[in-house]
Parts: C-alpha cells; sequence; structure tokens
C-alpha cells in the first residue's frame, strides 16, 4: 500500500515537477506497476482534459476599459505649477547671493529666509490641498464609474447613520437634502486624507453627489471652491467635522447643493 | 499614481485582465461578483504597482486576485466551504475497481458541461489550484505564491483536487452506474 506521500509525487511526476531523481525513479516503478500506470494516464487525460474543454473566461470588455479609465484618472492632473515657483525661488536665492555686499548683507539673508519658510508653507499647504482635491476626484471617480456606489443603500438617514457609525468610529451627520430633485441614495465608507471617511451620495436629477465627511478639530471655515478634471469641488470645517462636496452638476446647482448641505449639518 | 507607475501598470498588469478575471471567475463562480472583486483587485494593483518586479507580473496580480477574492468570500458567503478535512487515499481504490472502462477513457469522454460542472463543485481551496495548474499552467512554485501556501500543500491539494475530478467524471462503481452518454445529434 502506498502513502499519501506517494500521491501527491504521482500528481508532481505528471507535472514534471519533481527533481530528476524522482522523475527517473518513478518511471522505473510504472514499468511493472500497472495501476500506478492506469493512475498517471488518468492525470494526464485529466489535465488534458481540462486544458481543451474547461471554462477559460475572457475580462468583459466593459470591466477592461473601466480598469483603465480608473488607472488614468488617478494620474496627477497635467504638471502641477510647484517646480515652477520653486525655481522662481531658487532664483530669487541666487540673486540674493550676487548682491552679497556688506551691509545689507544681515538683512537680505533675513528677508531670504523669511521669504523661504513663507514660500515653503503657502505651497506645502496647497499641495496638501490640491492631494486631497485629487483624491476626492479619484474617489469620485470611482464611485460613479465602478459598482460600488453604496455600501448601505437607503434613503433612509436612520438607517445610513448607525452603519456609518459603527464602521468609522465617528457619526457623520447624514440628512436628505432640503432640495428640489435632490435623491438620498445611500452611504459608503471610503478612504480620503489618510483616513476612512463618510460617503454619502446623492443623485441631483441625473447627476452623482458625493459629500465627504470626516472629524476635523480646526474651527468652522467658509467653503473653498474649486474645479478639477470637470468636476466641482467645495470643502469647508463645520461642527467638528470636515466637509468635501464634489459633482459635476453646474455653477449655481452646485452652490444651492453647497449651501444645502450646509444647513443639513448645522442640524 | 504618477506618469511611470501608470505605464507599468498598463504594460505590466493590464496583459494578465483575462488571467485575473477567469480566476476570479472560478472561485467566485458569478459573474459580477468576478467583476467586482477584480476591480477591487486592479485598485490595489495600482496601489502597490510600483513594488512589482517585471519578471513576476502574472502571479504577482493573481495573488492579489486572489487574496482579494478570498476577502470577499469571507465577508459575501462565510459559509462557503473552503477544503474538506478528510484523508485522501482514494486513489488507490479508484485504481484498483474492477472497472469495465479504465477511468482515463471515461474522463477522454466527458463533455465540456461535466468538466465545467465538476471543477465548480470542488471545494475552493483545490478549485483555485487546479485551475492555477490546469488553465492557467503555472508552476507549483507560482501557485504556492498565489495562493499563499507551501509547494508541500499545493501538490497535497492538487493531488486531491484530480482525486476529486476523477470521480466526478469516472465513477468508480461502472458496474452499477454506467456512463451516461448524451444521444448525439448530427
Amino acid at each position: 500500500m502506498k502513502t499519501n506521500e506517494d500521491s501527491w509525487k504521482i500528481d508532481a511526476f505528471v507535472d514534471g515537477e519533481l527533481d530528476l531523481a524522482g522523475q527517473l525513479e518513478m518511471e522505473q516503478r510504472m514499468e511493472h506497476d500497472d495501476a500506478l500506470r492506469a493512475h498517471v494516464a488518468s492525470i494526464r487525460a485529466l489535465s488534458i482534459a481540462a486544458r481543451e474543454k474547461a471554462d477559460r473566461s475572457k475580462a468583459p470588455a466593459a470591466l477592461r476599459e473601466r480598469i483603465s479609465g480608473l488607472a488614468k484618472a488617478s494620474r496627477p492632473p497635467a504638471e502641477p505649477t510647484l517646480p515652477r515657483r520653486q525655481g522662481v525661488a531658487q532664483q530669487l536665492a541666487s540673486a540674493l547671493n550676487g548682491w552679497l555686499d556688506w551691509r545689507p548683507l544681515v538683512v537680505s539673508m533675513a528677508a531670504a529666509v523669511m521669504l523661504a519658510v513663507t514660500l515653503n508653507a503657502v505651497l506645502l499647504r496647497s499641495s496638501k490641498q490640491e492631494r486631497l482635491m485629487d483624491e476626492a476626484v479619484a474617489s469620485h471617480v470611482r464611485s460613479t464609474v465602478g459598482t460600488h456606489l453604496v455600501d448601505v443603500l437607503s434613503s433612509d438617514h436612520h438607517t445610513v447613520k448607525p452603519f456609518l457609525s459603527a464602521r468609522l468610529g465617528f457619526s457623520p451627520p447624514v440628512a436628505e437634502l432640503p432640495l428640489p430633485g435632490s435623491l438620498f441614495v445611500g452611504g459608503r465608507v471610503d478612504y480620503l486624507d489618510g483616513r476612512p471617511v463618510a460617503a454619502l451620495v446623492y443623485r441631483q436629477g441625473e447627476h452623482i453627489v458625493n459629500s465627504f465627511v470626516w472629524p476635523d478639530s480646526a474651527g468652522n471655515s467658509n467653503p473653498e471652491f474649486a474645479t478639477e478634471r470637470g468636476y466641482r469641488i467645495a470643502h469647508w470645517a463645520q461642527g467638528g467635522m470636515h466637509h468635501c462636496v464634489i459633482s459635476d452638476v453646474n455653477r449655481e446647482e452646485f452652490q444651492r447643493l453647497v449651501d444645502a448641505v450646509r444647513s443639513t449639518a448645522a442640524g | 499614481m504618477g506618469d511611470d507607475d501608470w505605464r507599468r501598470f498598463e504594460q505590466l498588469a493590464m496583459p494578465h485582465l483575462d488571467a485575473a478575471y477567469n480566476l476570479a471567475l472560478w472561485i467566485t463562480r458569478n459573474a459580477d461578483d468576478a467583476q467586482d472583486v477584480v476591480q477591487d483587485a486592479l485598485l490595489r494593483a495600482m496601489r502597490y504597482i510600483g513594488s512589482l518586479r517585471l519578471e513576476s507580473a502574472r502571479p504577482w496580480l493573481l495573488q492579489i486576485v486572489r487574496h482579494t477574492c478570498y476577502t470577499w468570500l469571507k465577508e459575501n458567503r462565510p459559509q462557503e466551504k473552503l477544503l474538506f478535512d478528510d484523508p485522501e487515499d482514494a486513489w488507490r481504490d479508484l485504481a484498483d475497481a474492477s472497472s469495465t472502462e479504465p477511468p482515463e477513457i471515461a474522463i477522454r469522454k466527458a463533455e465540456r458541461e461535466q468538466i465545467n460542472a465538476a471543477i465548480a463543485a470542488l471545494p475552493v481551496g483545490y478549485r483555485e489550484v487546479f485551475v492555477l495548474r490546469e488553465l492557467e499552467e503555472l508552476s507549483y512554485n507560482d501557485i504556492a505564491r498565489i495562493a499563499e501556501i507551501p509547494v508541500g500543500t499545493v501538490m497535497s491539494r492538487l493531488a486531491r483536487a484530480r482525486g476529486l475530478m476523477r470521480s466526478a467524471l469516472a465513477p468508480t462503481r461502472p458496474a452499477l452506474r454506467t456512463v451516461p452518454r448524451p444521444a448525439q445529434a448530427g
């Protein structure tokens, strides 16, 4: 009687996965073991049958396009202005170097340092915001082209709120928007700015609206508006939460949307 | 994802999308679910494309797809049985059976539908190894990497998968159960 190990060895032999000595030994054994020979023949027959007849499905064209689109959308927008602004800073610095003279030296150095610090702070903040805008657009696009628009499909905010609270560790304000033509679709957990966030999904006519919410200890701020790759984005802090609304509706409708989100967030 | 990464993704990952979909479809056995899983997996692949070495794109991507499938199964079908836990010594009984027709012949005669149904009926832990070996024609090493198991486990699961396939396609007691032969129309 053979052991289990032998049974695996036979399969590995058929697959050519034994070392040379193992392959040769198995060939020798086959010569005077009818059952082993029959077993090997049945494994080979199975391999051939599976390779010839089993379904090998190709990815649907729509899936392929969707994924290619997502990959394209996740690229950063064309050249950011960052390098050029750094160039200006460098030019200033070298100009300052060129002026090196005894008396204005201290003042100039101080001015250069101040300038550099200010520039850096501005650039850092703007690049962080750009990244956030980028992520928000990518997330919005993903939700609209994919099949994953919402985790919980419900127009009832009493269903959506506990669902999100349970998964996020904070409780986002969830409500229908007091706007004509607005429909609350549901919510999902998403990832923005390096943290899990609540995404509330509305339908405004034909358009999808994503309203992202996450805790933010900064004080209340007025909405900042931006346009990224054809999407309108507004974000602001309110009631201990950061809000980021994104959609492709027109400007007037977007303003009304943002007002409606702010009024419901104010409770 | 920067421009370089995007190019890498298009050149290295996208050519294996069919294999990715085929694996996801065999694991989930549902076209909609397979599409969802593949999309999720490819989004993950975009994030990690920087860590991919040139020569290993196919197993690399299939590992991500397989991992995403399992996460999905756990969330959506927690009752799905991943493996049988019985010992695997059935092959000799099969080979020794006093058969009027060798299993080899019955297997060769198996129809497309029978083969698909037999693969689909395998517990998923055996099914994935069988699909990776017979349909994707991957080496034991690649399969071990994709399924995150040792090569020894690949061997035992593959042998078990084939044993189950054989018993499905070549009945062990032909004296009691003849192989049904569908009437051929033309």
